[in-house]
């Protein structure tokens, strides 16, 4: 029972946030679909500069083992600081994009 | 430009949000399904709690003040137990100083003395950083005392791999992780800290085979 506390409160809360969004404040009913993809799309840059950040450290640790008698612990890059700062790197790449109107890539 | 320009924009349109799906399912079934509990079973096998000539535990961690980190503790007192049941008469600990502050094979040494363990049966290496110096270390230290068969405590998703370091090194290994993998976890943030685990450790053992240590 305790497992599905959070998937359930989860699912309470976000229909509660379509019924206040549809009915409150009576946002379109057929936008949800590309907020969706939306939220997909920022997550796909999210995991790319996750990516790009974790690859690009491994490969300084290791330069730095060879290159100089300084040791770092490839464990380092195994950090959460990583996962939310590549969140705000996508956030911010996803505002830029959008905000530069529509001649740019987009969904 | 428009007509290079225009299959490269489709591409990247349709790569995010296919990647961003595949992420969030990804977080939802390490989350929500035993699917790290499936992935780790195969990492830890079984203890093989037997006599041998030494007990060596590996490093987990301690911060600069000198507190030992979960993983280090529940580690160095599986060690000092199986010492205590009289399974071998030398304990050899490791682990480097992090950053700053005491090495925590010290730290750990100290607190075997402090739980009755003799002081002349303990033996504190600092100098390793790795698994795999741990393993060159320990062949320098243990088999010139005549060592071949060891107990290794180390944690359960660690074992198969620092097993396999020792091994390689010149050890009879005897398993001794700190934990049974085989019960699980059930809440979604220990899954999704045990997948972590198991990703590092699958990453770790990819890396110590490309670098021919396997």
């Amino acid at each position: 029972m305790g497992q599905l506390l959070i998937p359930v409160l989860v699912g309470v809360t976000s229909m509660a946030a379509y019924l206040v969004g549809a009915k409150g404040l009576r946002l379109s009913h057929g936008c949800i679909h590309k907020a969706v993809r939306r939220m997909l799309d920022c997550l796909g840059v999210t995991l790319i500069f996750l990516g790009v950040n974790l690859g690009t450290a491994v490969i300084v640790i290791l330069a730095a083992r060879v290159l100089t008698r300084e040791f770092l612990s490839l464990y380092l890059v195994a950090d959460e600081t990583l996962l939310v700062l590549s969140l705000i790197q996508a956030l911010i790449f996803q505002g830029w994009r959008d905000l530069s109107g529509p001649n740019v890539s987009r969904p | 430009m428009g007509a290079l320009g225009r299959p490269r924009r489709m591409v990247w349109a349709d790569l995010c949000p296919l990647l961003g799906g595949v992420g969030l399912a990804l977080f939802l079934v390490s989350a929500f399904t035993p699917l790290s509990n499936l992935l780790s079973r195969p990492m830890g096998g079984p203890s093989a709690l037997e006599p041998a000539e030494a007990i060596v535990v590996l490093g987990g961690g301690v911060m600069p003040n000198g507190v030992l980190s979960n993983s280090s503790m529940r580690r160095a007192l599986h060690g000092i137990l199986l010492h205590r049941k009289g399974l071998a008469p030398l304990l050899v600990f490791f682990g480097p100083v992090r950053d700053s502050g005491p090495a925590e094979a010290e730290v750990r040494a100290e607190l075997a003395r402090a739980l009755g363990v003799a002081p002349r049966v303990i033996l504190a290496a600092a100098e390793p950083r790795t698994t795999r110096e741990e393993a060159l270390r320990g062949s320098v230290l243990l088999q010139a005392k005549g060592v071949q068969r060891i107990l290794l405590v180390t944690d359960a998703y660690h074992m198969r791999r620092a097993r396999t370091a020792f091994e390689q090194a010149g050890f009879e290994v005897l398993a001794a992780p700190t934990h049974d993998l085989s019960s699980g976890v059930f809440r979604p943030g220990e899954r999704l800290a045990l997948m972590r685990r198991v990703v590092e450790e699958r990453l770790a053992r990819l890396y110590y085979g490309l670098a021919g240590y396997l």
